[in-house]
């Protein structure tokens, strides 16, 4: 190629122009069957406005509708890979020339009024799936650096580290063994072992940098029921951050260098299973999407903690007792374990044994409206404004339930939901599921009551 | 005008369609060359019955919110879709099986179904236009086949009314000109949706399926 040429080909010397030339290839190369799928079934009947928390949040607002929002890569696609809309760009909203794209205004759409929580997807007639689209536009963007700035910065953070937090091997070291000294100091004992990178373990744990970093509390419990349940695990010193921005972004590579981080440890130190801490996305990523990004074919089972928490309450390896939880609870599901992960009667039966005022919020399940802090809206500070405006819906639907306690089983939605039930000023706070369990918990007799 | 109107009934006629047919193998030809993205995962649930469950998503809207909430679209949804089955039967049973057009019930009943299909029609274009949000994503075709349809559901009131209203042949003329048209029109315009539809649903019910998504039940495959 010609030094003086942009990789577009673009010879204007305009830099606007020539990045938003480069979107027809980038589009072409990722576009994959499902997603052309979903580009050319819209019928724009609108019906998906009525499922959006941004739409009926914001009902005055036409530029909420999530096939709006869709229809800024798809008109791209339809001027580029569809031959109707060559030849008639107009006619079938293919628009203007790409060239002409205000990425800017791409940007805002795609990353700051959409958070990828899939409900029009499942309240679409036709199955179009606009969160799909929305990923694959933020994608896009991603590849030519037309990103909101804190979503560059963790991606940078994961592609530089290992983990989103900058979390140093020695401060990953330094605080698994303050966790396990607190451990200890709880149980009573002495003999809890965290390990780091031992081989042979029924399963290898990874979780989210802000338990190391911030809040121990989740792995402070999860080294509890491990240990009480006797159970032989270990944490990788490289792939413990189960935590995929990659998923957010939109960057499949991005997606297979943090998951394919933890398979090969996995694989490297011969576990028989993967096992993430309570996180949505990362739930997500590890289970499902990530195998898909790395190329990697599953071989071993992977799980979320509550699956497997689930599994000692069952055998009676770890035993609760659901009055010392008396406060009335409702259960968020975040919608990258129910919509796109089907995992949404595992934490009802759990909470069901810890606690005694379990109540449903409705809409639930892979209904329920979205935490309103997901796809990485919480590092993209431009746009909380919007977030929490919208952020009523969700306000409206935890205060109808009248509980004490939302419970949740991702640390986004912890914080999504923590940030909207300060600003709408609700008397009820929020945890997850394994602190509720960890209050129900009942030791053994040597560990003291 | 009669060997006008037999040469439109049939010639024309089996003409669009044939046409129709090869612009949607075209169509179908044109989406599977796109590769289809690869599962890696083990399964969590089976993928069969969830496939067939979203292929028939259609027939139940008890499990679309949208549609639950307000079963008056679902309603003007079926009829405006009958109205479709409705007109196309007719581009046949006129030319190939008049003779149930003998039986008044058979023809009062293709009359009603286009005529609340028309009206349907005409509510989907005023909404079109009126709510801000729908004027917004709305293109030039999604307008344009809105109108088309309509006017063709209201053509085919004619033509199945021509005996008793004693037209004569101008509004089968009409009807099978639009017919023609309708054919020609449709590959390239958004009615080709049902085309698209189980391509789509298959995916995403695959996809639902594979993770046990919404089926209610614990997962114990993993």
């Amino acid at each position: 190629m010609n030094a003086n040429t942009h990789p577009s080909g673009n010879r204007s010397g305009d830099p606007a122009l020539a990045t938003a030339g480069r979107i027809p290839a980038l589009l072409r190369a990722r576009i994959n069957r499902q997603t052309a799928c979903s580009m050319v079934t819209c019928v724009h009947c609108g019906k998906c406005a009525q499922s959006c928390h941004y739409s009926l949040a914001r009902p005055h607002d036409p530029f909420m509708t999530p096939a709006y929002k869709a229809d800024q890569i798809r008109k791209i696609f339809n001027r580029h890979l569809d031959w109707l809309g060559r030849v008639f760009p107009r006619w079938v909203g293919a628009g203007g020339k790409t060239e002409e794209t205000d990425l800017s205004h791409l940007k805002d759409i795609v990353f700051g009024t959409c958070s990828g929580c899939r409900r029009c997807t499942f309240n679409c007639p036709m199955g179009v799936d606009n969160a799909a689209l929305i990923r694959l536009a933020r994608g896009i963007l991603m590849e030519v650096g037309v990103v909101p700035q804190g979503m560059s910065n963790v991606c940078r953070n994961q592609w530089e580290m290992g983990n989103q937090m900058r979390v140093t091997e020695e401060d990953f070291i330094d605080s698994l063994s303050w966790v396990r000294d607190e451990v200890q100091y709880e149980l009573g004992v002495d003999d809890v072992e965290i390990g780091v990178d031992k081989e042979d373990c029924d399963f290898i744990y990874a979780v989210n940098p802000r338990e190391v970093k911030y809040d121990p509390r989740s792995l402070i419990n999860a080294a509890k029921f491990f240990y009480l349940a006797g159970e032989s695990w270990t944490l990788p010193r490289n792939g413990w951050d189960q935590t995929n921005f990659g998923l957010f972004s939109g960057d499949d590579r991005l997606g297979a260098f943090m998951a394919g981080n933890l398979y090969q440890a996995a694989a490297r130190l011969r576990a028989k299973r993967i096992v993430v801490s309570e996180c949505g996305h990362g739930y997500r990523s590890v289970r499902w999407e990530g195998y898909n990004w790395a190329k990697h074919n599953q071989q071993i089972p992977t799980e979320s903690v509550i699956e497997t928490i689930m599994r000692y309450l069952r055998a009676g390896r770890i035993k609760v007792d659901r009055s010392r939880n008396t406060a009335s609870v409702t259960f968020h599901d975040s919608c990258n374990v129910a919509r796109y992960s089907g995992l949404v009667e595992e934490p009802r039966w759990i909470l069901k044994q810890v606690c005694s005022d379990f109540r449903e919020m409705h809409p639930n399940r892979t209904d329920n409206y979205c935490c309103t802090g997901g796809s990485g809206l919480l590092v993209m500070p431009e746009y909380r404004a919007l977030r929490l405006e919208v952020a009523k819906i969700k306000a409206e639907q935890l205060k109808a339930t009248g509980a004490d306690i939302v419970c949740t089983m991702c640390h986004n939605c912890r914080d999504g939901l923590g940030d909207l039930i300060s600003h709408y000023q609700l008397d009820m706070k929020v945890v997850q599921i394994m602190d509720l369990v960890a209050n129900a918990l009942i030791l053994p007799e040597k560990h003291g009551s | 005008m009669n060997e006008f109107l037999g040469i439109i009934q049939h010639e024309l006629h089996m003409a669009a369609l044939a046409f129709m047919g090869i612009a949607y193998i075209l169509r179908i030809i044109w989406l599977l060359n796109f590769s289809a993205a690869r599962e890696r995962t083990l399964p969590a649930g089976q993928p069969a019955g969830a496939v067939v469950s979203s292929l028939l998503a259609v027939a139940k809207p008890w499990t679309r919110e949208g549609s639950s909430r307000n079963p008056v679209f679902y309603i003007q949804f079926v009829l405006f879709h009958l109205g479709a089955a409705a007109a196309i039967s007719l581009t046949f049973f006129i030319p190939y099986r008049p003779e149930l057009l003998k039986y008044e019930f058979f023809v009062r009943t293709l009359q009603i179904i286009l005529g609340a299909a028309f009206a349907v029609g005409l509510h989907r274009l005023y909404r079109r236009m009126a709510e801000p949000s729908l004027r917004l994503i709305s293109t030039p075709d999604d307008y344009f086949a809105l109108i088309m349809m309509t006017v063709f559901y209201a053509a085919g009131i004619g033509a199945i009314s021509v005996n008793s209203l004693m037209m004569g042949n101008g509004p089968l003329l009409v009807f099978f000109l639009m017919a023609a048209f309708f054919h020609f029109y449709v590959p390239f315009s958004k009615i080709i949706h049902y085309l698209y539809y189980p391509f789509t649903r298959y995916y995403l019910g695959k996809t639902m399926g594979h993770r046990n998504i919404g089926n209610g039940r614990i997962s114990s495959l993993s």
